[in-house]
């Protein structure tokens, strides 16, 4: 019966196309959202305007509590409420459009896998360096996190989310690794994606498929994104070929649109573009 | 040339070399490399130098547990299997081994820790009757408190609790993510082509467990059967590298179905039947003693009369 309920679903999905007014939320850009939800939801971002749907970003100090899952960014769509990118991309499959419906088999295996070795990866390493790293996490995390709210609730909010965190780390094993480790991580992700990556233009060939979305989005904000040293954006930028894939992307698929769309602040008005 | 490398795990059986999926990656590992390892196949992982198993104990270096810094530490002792893999299959190793832990394993620990009827049936009755008296009565349940946290701290939902629903969920994810690596397995005899690798280690690791342990809840297991390529890989595996372990299964399972409970522990049991009784009639002659149901008069002669005096009302 589980395959029958969800057979429906798809009908309902397919059986209207996508609105004018679709909307994504996330948290405030300047003074709330970390680097973790910047990237998530950034990647989002670049898959839509990569299938070419439209939506409009609206930022809410409680975008993580109106969310379905607790995680951001999520969309609404219609009379639906999608989060994070997984579901996303299934829900946007279901109403016909897709970019990765031209891999074969064995490409698509190539293209989940990647995508689980950003988020176990790279997503897990930027949540650490936010929250299990004492000094950002003073100094950066827990203000921009708590910004919104008033005294003593920001403090208890803060220090709720950053025990959650750690516990996070701890039960997956990262609890004891040192913040140099961390940063050996991320080195070896990149160094995995930039070997996929090649000379080609996107991860697989012609067409930039939800990887390339994905990776743009985590990629693009940590190089533009000040935390307390430089060195985790240094570890990209000793990757030539991820640097100028960023700098594609944002050019063909955020500059032009935002060129040629009337509305739309710039999307990427978070930090300085990439030099 | 290298000092002796010592290596705790969990014991095995039905057919494998250790049960759990951690000592699993690491054995096979070793063995892919060929690492000459004094492996201590253990029940207690108190006895193990880091307090968790599987443990890597070096001369010089200390002790080390997760598999992915135990294989490191080979990689440094010069035992690597990688050595022939390309930088893009390095790369692919990395993705796919995200893969396993991101998706499948999830699912592993669901099926064999919390889902109610397998964690009963299966899972907390071979550990409890494997580790020694008196970790079985605590171990198993705290394993399986902390694997249920370590699930509800995934998925980020601290009320999560282990259902239908939350089952559909793992388990769509990990029927996903089999029949992603049965593609990327392909026809080959292992991930990248004739010798295997650290990835084929940790497939092996994952899913080998989910193959020979028989569960009453087997979701995951019909399907791993339903790919002949996984199925032969692992079995392929079992047979290469590790005969010794395939060949005592089908003896065990016999002598297991003849007694209709575990022969090992025939001897223990005897012995803890009859340690008790000793323990209860104790009990219960120290209390008549001290309540003064029985009392010994001092002439020996008189010391049978106790089972008469029982009978009496209170006396002195």
């Amino acid at each position: 019966d589980s395959l029958l309920g969800e057979v429906l679903v798809v009908e309902l999905n397919t059986a209207e196309p996508w609105p004018e007014n679709a909307t994504l939320y996330q948290p405030l850009r300047e003074d709330q959202i970390l680097l973790s939800d910047c990237a998530s939801s950034l990647a989002v971002q670049a898959y839509l305007r990569m299938c070419g749907l439209p939506v409009r970003v609206c930022c809410r100090a409680n975008a993580e509590y109106m969310s379905p899952s607790g995680k951001v960014p999520f969309i609404h769509v219609g009379n639906q409420v999608v989060s994070e990118l997984g579901p996303i991309v299934q829900f946007t499959k279901a109403k016909g459009h897709s970019l990765s419906d031209g891999l074969d088999d064995v490409q698509r295996a190539e293209m989940k896998a990647y995508m689980e070795l950003v988020n176990n990866m790279l997503l897990t390493a930027e949540l650490y360096i936010q929250w299990c790293d004492d000094t950002t996490s003073s100094e950066i995390t827990r203000p921009r996190y708590s910004s919104p709210y008033s005294w003593p609730l920001n403090h208890i909010l803060a220090y709720q989310k950053q025990w959650e965190v750690r516990r996070k780390m701890n039960a997956i094993g990262w609890a004891g690794k040192t913040l140099e480790q961390v940063y050996e991580d991320v080195s070896q992700c990149c160094q995995a994606l930039s070997q996929r990556l090649g000379t080609q233009p996107y991860f697989f060939n012609k067409q930039p498929t939800e990887l390339d979305a994905l990776v743009f989005g985590h990629l693009f904000t940590i190089l533009t994104t000040r935390l307390t040293s430089d060195e985790l954006s240094e570890k990209i930028k000793s990757y030539s070929n991820l640097l100028s894939f960023c700098r594609r992307i944002e050019q063909t698929y955020f500059e032009e649109q935002d060129r040629d769309g009337q509305s739309g602040t710039s999307q990427l008005s978070k930090g300085p573009s990439l030099i | 040339m290298a000092a002796p490398l010592q290596l705790y795990c969990w014991r095995g059986d039905h057919g494998l070399p250790s049960v759990d999926a951690d000592c699993l990656t690491v054995l096979a590992y070793a063995k892919f490399a060929g690492a000459p390892l004094k492996v201590h196949k253990i029940t207690n992982p108190w006895r193990s130098p880091t307090g968790i198993l599987p443990a890597l104990k070096t001369r010089e270096e200390g002790s080390f547990s997760q598999p992915s810094k135990i294989i490191i530490q080979l990689r440094k002792q010069k035992y690597n299997a990688d050595y022939d893999l390309s930088a893009k299959e390095c790369a692919d190793t990395l993705a796919f081994v995200s893969l396993l832990e991101e998706k499948l394993l999830p699912a592993l620990i669901y099926t064999h820790w919390v889902d109610a009827k397998n964690y009963v049936d299966v899972t907390r009755r071979w550990y409890a009757e494997n580790i020694p008296f008196p970790l079985n009565f605590l171990l198993p349940n705290r394993i399986h408190g902390r694997q249920l946290e370590r699930l509800r701290l995934v998925r980020g939902d601290p009320t999560l609790e282990p259902g239908e629903q939350l089952e559909k969920e793992l388990y769509h994810d990990a029927l996903e993510c089999m029949t992603l690596l049965s593609q990327r397995l392909g026809s080959q005899k292992f991930f990248f082509g004739d010798s295997p690798s650290s990835l084929d280690a940790y497939v092996f690791g994952h899913l080998a467990p989910l193959l020979k342990i028989k569960l009453p809840n087997g979701k995951l297991q019909q399907h791993l059967n339903s790919l002949d390529n996984l199925r032969q890989f692992c079995t392929n595996i079992l047979v290469l590298y590790f005969p010794s372990e395939s060949r005592e299964a089908p003896a065990k399972k016999v002598s297991n179905h003849a007694d209709g409970g575990d022969f090992d522990n025939e001897p223990h049991k005897r012995r803890n039947q009859i340690l008790s009784v000793l323990f209860a009639v104790g009990a219960m002659l120290g209390y008549a003693f001290l309540s003064g149901i029985i009392t010994i008069k001092h002439t020996p002669a008189r010391l049978e009369e106790p089972h008469v005096d029982e009978e009496e009302e209170e006396e002195d």
